[in-house]
């Protein structure tokens, strides 16, 4: 490809190549080649993830990796030492500056080169866009969904990045294949991660997005990246702590002027010690159940007003673990446990999600949760360390982890769903255990408790549950 | 979504460590963006 570098810039283009060794070796790498083009080090190769390229080590051993060799030897390259990741294959894009692609190549083995004369071909003007995702096969798909089932009764391989490879095979492209233009979308704890892809996602997809952020330096700093990705000016940042209630009451006054589309309830902690908010709330009841809740409440007008409204609670897989509890939800007569604070509280929204959609029946607004398997985000580094470290190479990436969350919010195959619990797209049973079954009245508890808290924090009356 | 948004968030290294953002590479012209399988 260096030999080609004239021909690239003849067309008004730049070689950029992406390397997942350490740097120390990228400036090996460019003086052995006398590479005069900028080059670039992934060692986490998150852009080769996001990108879709392949890794394994059946790819990377193929039969014609001899003839591959030599074809290579012939052309004149000259294998040195392996710094990277041995079991990683590349691949080649044409992107535009209006971020359109015009050539893609993900190599399927060992020395699987793209023509040049095709890579030449997308830098000419009026090269055509390619559809952004390859159609796959009815037969794919049908083979992905009978795989799915089969990795479904276990946690590895299914909440894990594997679990979602399998799952996605049955995943239609042509869900996402939707313009939000004119559709308004607010995502909570949206500055990292999960949140921070959804809104990324929600913005590329043409909608105008709102990250409700607890910082508003990290909540404005993303805003911005997501601008200068998309090329979108309709996205913004806006202060909210969705533990605190008078800072949700406050976001739903500003919010609640226009029809809002999709709503999602991000925002997420893993306390390692009990802390009280400054409404009395243990902080993950306060960050998952309370203040969700006199946000959803706040804004069901807004919702209501949107030709189709969408809120969408992201819960956790570790709820399966636990029922929900509404007899000490503040921990005011337990001793703290953090990982069950956040299970109870993740069981709650799923209810909670089912009671809204009861709520909310004969309106077009459509409430459904989501579990998005292992991430690796940013909050489970800080508040899962050990699992972390354990799980590093096999959790998904936070695009992964979002991916059900964008399908429900956007696509139209998920549009005539309300009150479900959804993982990688697909309706999922609420219970595993037994003993995680709740009761009627604990429903009804869990709902009484939640408007007390927020037609406190209103200055109305609460509405009676059903 | 499309894959220019996917990826040019992603902040990688450049030889001397320093962070740049993919994204910034096909702000003023095409590239021709080549992930090689490792170097060497």
């Amino acid at each position: 490809m260096r030999d080609q570098i004239g021909s690239i810039r003849e067309r008004g283009a730049e070689l950029v190549i992406v390397g997942n060794g350490a740097p120390s070796f990228a400036e090996a790498f460019r003086e052995d080649l006398s590479l005069d083009a900028p080059l670039l080090c992934d060692p986490e190769r998150r852009s080769y993830r996001a990108a879709g390229l392949r890794r394994g080590r059946v790819e990377a051993l193929s039969p014609r990796l001899p003839m591959n060799a030599l074809r290579a030897l012939r052309s004149g390259a000259r294998q040195q030492g392996v710094e990277g990741d041995p079991w990683q294959l590349g691949g080649v894009f044409v992107i535009r500056p209006d971020g359109a692609t015009t050539f893609r190549h993900a190599s399927r083995e060992a020395g699987d080169h793209p023509p040049i004369a095709e890579i030449l071909r997308a830098l000419e003007p009026g090269a055509p866009a390619l559809p952004e995702a390859e159609p796959t096969s009815r037969l794919a798909r049908s083979a992905g969904r009978v795989l799915g089932a089969m990795v479904d009764p276990w946690i590895v391989p299914s909440f894990d990045r594997t679990g979602f490879r399998i799952h996605s095979l049955a995943f239609d492209p042509a869900d996402l294949d939707v313009s939000l233009d004119g559709r308004r979308c607010l995502v909570t704890g949206a500055n990292s991660g999960i949140g921070y892809e959804t809104a990324l996602a929600l913005a590329d997809l043409g909608a105008e997005v709102v990250l409700l952020c607890r910082s508003a330096e990290r909540g404005e700093g993303a805003a911005a990246r997501i601008r200068e990705c998309t090329g979108s000016s309709l996205v913004s940042s806006e202060t909210l702590d969705v533990s605190d209630l008078a800072s949700v009451r406050a976001a739903v006054e500003k919010l609640s002027t226009a029809p809002v589309d999709v709503l999602v309830h991000n925002a997420g902690v893993l306390p390692d010690r009990r802390v009280e908010t400054a409404d009395g709330l243990e902080l993950a009841f306060a960050t998952h159940v309370a203040g969700p809740f006199l946000l959803t409440r706040g804004l069901a007008p807004a919702l209501a007003a949107a030709p189709e409204g969408r809120v969408v609670w992201v819960s956790s897989g570790g709820m399966y673990t636990r029922r929900l509890e509404v007899r000490d939800p503040n921990w005011e007569h337990r001793d703290y446990d953090g990982v069950i604070a956040y299970a109870e509280t993740k069981r709650a929204q799923v209810v909670l999600a089912e009671l809204f959609a009861e709520r909310f029946r004969g309106t077009s607004v459509r409430v459904n949760a989501m579990h998005p398997g292992w991430a690796d985000t940013p909050s489970v580094r800080r508040s899962l360390p050990a699992f972390h470290r354990v799980t590093r190479a096999i959790l998904r990436t936070p695009a992964e982890g979002a991916d059900t969350v964008i399908w429900l919010a956007a696509s139209p195959a998920a549009g005539g769903q309300a009150g479900r619990f959804f993982f990688d797209r697909q309706a999922r049973r609420t219970h595993l255990l037994p003993f995680t079954r709740e009761d009627e009245d604990a429903r009804r508890e869990l709902w009484r408790l939640c408007e007390a808290l927020a037609s406190e924090a209103s200055g109305d009356s609460p509405v009676p549950p059903d | 979504m499309r894959l220019a948004s996917r990826i040019g968030a992603i902040e990688v290294q450049d030889p001397t460590g320093a962070p740049r953002r993919l994204g910034e590479f096909w702000k003023r012209q095409p590239v021709v963006l080549v992930f090689v399988r490792h170097f060497g």
